[in-house]
């Protein structure tokens, strides 16, 4: 009993000592809010968060590098991540960028519904949150959107395809087949419906031909974005739709799934088609070098990773960011202030000066 | 050294997990110029790892029973966007939301149950097809589209108890709770030496209870200092909070319970647990079912957390919530591990992890470290039990009785007896 005694005293001591020495209880620091006009947002060696998705393609890889070169070189400190662990993972590494008291957060998610929680601990510690590549879905707590205009991509495909077999054959009509990208990638049905915007009217003139009739995007979405699923849906159109018939083109949204379809198609023997693509890939420009892909879009990485830094430079001295669209970007909660960079449509004609800056494309089309 | 031996005494292989969990902690908070022990990092913490740490509540005694659950985030994620769906498109209030999820992991968990228990197919077969099954309809009813949830259910996973209360400075109920921890710390070590009294074993000298209550109430009240004075509107969070709720509840059944002590037994030695009268089949089904339960619990509170239930929600989540069990001291063969250890070798991974995030690490260099981590935190284990020791610690202090042992956490050491002996 003597025993309950001590022990209870500790505690209770324990207790007192704890809650005394720290009697200060909570901070009200790091709610200061939005940029003031004029004066310096926050000081210019702050840490500046990137979140970016797997670590999948060149593009992130690129990315990456820009990013920590252009923010260092600015004299911002660069926390660039990574979330190859997928959702869970980048949601921890943004609220990790809170704690280090990141000023910007550059998110380019991998689901971009699923971070509401961590943007808005970012923004009630201070941050400004920049969806890039990417938008950000169901929050209030996102301030700019930077990324190439993705409707514009799918219309210069469309007017590509259009462009491609007109040149091959002066009058139509023509017979097409449409593929789309992965139904839950919300860019996939942007690219669908600006092509669609230059093809439909074509289609409903019967200029164009979809042999297959299968005409809507929920008909011609490649799940996941995968190859070997284009390939397997294109070896079926073949078969079912083009024994006698030829196929004059094919909407790709993609270089990986126009590469798949012309696999398919020079499986089935039959001549190759005018198809588009995008993404700049190697293999691709190569192909197009080569005169079988059609086109391709170019994106360059380095363009958006800069734009992105100068909105940090911007919101780092006080001013608001250029942007060039308030209006085409809703997230489902708020209208998201958007910087959109025009993609350039390449083909064999332009494909040289398309990449004369490029260190690795560059040389191939030599 | 005696003193020290007293005070871990018994209880050297957990003291020598939470020894490197602290380790771990100074390690990061000096490396991260004070990053670690912040209010928002410690919540963090909970918030983005309760739910695996759910899971490993259910894995431990899913292979202390010998087993193994690979379907755990398939199951997460189906559960998760069930969930979803029904409040969005039937306008279910998140009540009832939650009822439903926790009653569709019944009904999984009675589907790979009933095959592992009463078929016989290993449940790591049933598991893993459990796992392409489940995965398959998280895509299939959710269409592989994200499903946003509202505001009242993302509340179990990234909500904070309400202020109440005199304005204090601090988080009224984080403050009560941690008052009520403390209590409930020394009531029940009073308690543990009282019946070793009355049963006439050795009690410690009444300075080593001391110093221990000390010093674990001191941890818990810097832990509640922390939670309480986070930004104004944070507090200790509700998973955090749920989390603890279900330690406490399976802490008490595996070790005190009947049903418990069966799981043991029959991951310890089928044949002789049922030739004792253990229903080892109703025993696996059980550890099977509650497994599903646990899981879509932890779907639901990842929900919550994201505001929206995705078609790649709990990929992985099984591997580590099984790294988890088996840093925390598990045996690949059954029969051994403790929901604590589980719990400490979890905080272990995500202390690490998000420590790691702090400095900047990348996420391949993160992997490798995890890797190794755990690697070596088994092997350690295993090294020791092949020369017959039970660790450093216990090394140290071979020449320590058992006979003062009357932790309820202490269930290794009937396995080990058992395994001595025969």
């Amino acid at each position: 009993m003597q025993m309950i005694g001590k022990a209870g005293k500790a505690a209770a001591i324990a207790a007192i000592a704890a809650l005394a020495l720290t009697a200060c209880g909570r901070s009200d620091s790091g709610t200061s809010g939005g940029a003031s006009s004029g004066a310096e947002a926050f000081p210019k060696d702050s840490s500046i968060g990137v979140a970016l998705p797997q670590k999948t393609s060149e593009n992130w890889v690129l990315a990456e590098k820009l990013f920590n070169d252009g923010l260092k070189g600015a004299g911002f400190k660069a926390d660039v991540q990574f979330a190859n662990g997928g959702v869970s993972e980048q949601q921890n590494q943004i609220s990790a960028m809170v704690t280090k008291g990141a000023k910007v957060i550059i998110v380019g998610a991998i689901d971009g519904a699923q971070l509401g929680t961590q943007l808005k601990q970012a923004k009630d510690a201070g941050a400004t949150i920049i969806a890039y590549d990417r938008l950000l879905l169901n929050t209030p707590n996102v301030d700019y959107y930077v990324a190439y205009d993705n409707f514009k991509v799918g219309e210069l495909q469309g007017q590509a395809l259009l462009d491609g077999m007109k040149a091959k054959k002066p009058s139509g009509p023509y017979n097409i087949e449409l593929f789309a990208g992965s139904p839950d990638d919300a860019n996939a049905k942007v690219f669908f419906d600006g092509a669609m915007k230059v093809l439909q009217p074509k289609i409903d003139d019967g200029t164009l031909v979809v042999k297959s009739g299968q005409k809507t995007f929920e008909q011609a979405v490649t799940q996941g974005w995968k190859a070997e699923n284009a390939q397997r849906r294109a070896d079926t159109l073949l078969a079912g739709s083009y024994g006698s018939a030829s196929l004059d083109g094919v909407l790709s949204p993609n270089d990986t799934l126009a590469r798949a379809v012309l696999t398919s198609v020079k499986a089935a023997g039959k001549p190759l088609p005018i198809i588009t693509g995008q993404d700049s890939e190697v293999e691709s420009v190569k192909s197009i070098m080569a005169g079988e892909q059609y086109s391709t879009i170019n994106k360059d990485t380095r363009k958006l990773v800069e734009h992105a830094i100068t909105m940090v430079k911007d919101i780092q001295a006080g001013k608001t960011p250029e942007i060039n669209d308030d209006k085409s970007y809703n997230n489902k909660v708020k209208t998201v202030p958007a910087y959109l960079l025009e993609p350039v449509i390449v083909t064999k004609e332009n494909v040289k000066t398309a990449y004369v800056d490029d260190p690795v494309l560059g040389p191939l089309t030599k | 050294m005696n003193a020290l031996k007293k005070l871990f005494g018994g209880n050297t292989r957990q003291f020598g997990m939470i020894f490197a969990l602290v380790a771990l902690i100074v390690f990061f908070q000096i490396a991260t110029g004070g990053n670690t022990l912040t209010p928002g990092n410690v919540i963090n913490l909970f918030n983005g790892n309760s739910y695996i740490l759910i899971l490993a509540i259910g894995m431990v005694l899913v292979i202390i029973a010998g087993h193994i659950d690979l379907s755990v985030g398939s199951v997460a994620a189906f559960v998760g966007v069930s969930v979803a769906l029904m409040i969005q498109d039937w306008g279910i209030p998140w009540y009832l939301g939650i009822l439903f999820g926790l009653l569709l992991g019944v009904l999984i968990g009675a589907w790979q149950g009933f095959w592992t228990a009463y078929v016989g197919i290993p449940a790591f077969i049933v598991t893993l097809a459990g796992m392409l099954l489940f995965r398959g309809f998280n895509q299939f009813v959710g269409k592989s589209n994200t499903i946003p949830v509202p505001a009242d259910f993302q509340y179990i996973g990234s909500g904070y108890l309400p202020e109440f209360g005199p304005v204090t400075g601090y988080n009224n109920l984080t403050l009560l709770l941690g008052l009520a921890g403390v209590a409930f710390v020394i009531v029940s070590e009073i308690r543990s030496r009282r019946k070793a009294k009355s049963l006439g074993a050795e009690v410690p000298e009444a300075w080593v209870t001391v110093t221990k209550l000390v010093l674990i109430c001191g941890a818990i009240l810097y832990a509640t200092y922390l939670f309480a004075t986070g930004r104004p509107g944070t507090s200790f969070p509700i998973p955090g909070l749920i989390l603890a709720v279900l330690v406490l509840v399976y802490g008490f059944i595996s070790s005190k319970t009947i049903v418990g002590r069966h799981v043991y037994a029959v991951g310890g030695n089928r044949h002789a647990a049922e030739l004792s009268g253990v229903q080892s089949k109703k025993v696996n089904f059980l550890v099977m079912m509650n497994m599903s339960i646990l899981a879509g619990l932890a779907g639901m509170i990842f929900v919550g957390r994201s505001t929206a239930s995705g078609p790649f929600d709990g990929v992985g989540w099984e591997l580590d919530a099984i790294a988890a069990v088996f840093i925390g001291g598990a045996a690949v063969t059954g029969g051994v591990g403790t929901v604590i250890g589980s719990i400490v070798g979890g905080l272990v991974m995500a202390v690490l992890n998000n420590g790691l995030q702090l400095l900047g690490v990348g996420a391949d260099l993160t992997q490798i470290i995890k890797g190794l981590v755990l690697l070596i935190a088994v092997a350690f284990d295993v090294y020791n039990k092949s020369q017959g020791k039970r660790s450093i610690i216990g090394m140290m202090m071979k020449n320590f009785g058992r006979g003062n042992e009357i932790k309820p956490d202490e269930t290794t050491s009937t396995k080990e007896v058992i395994a001595k002996e025969a």
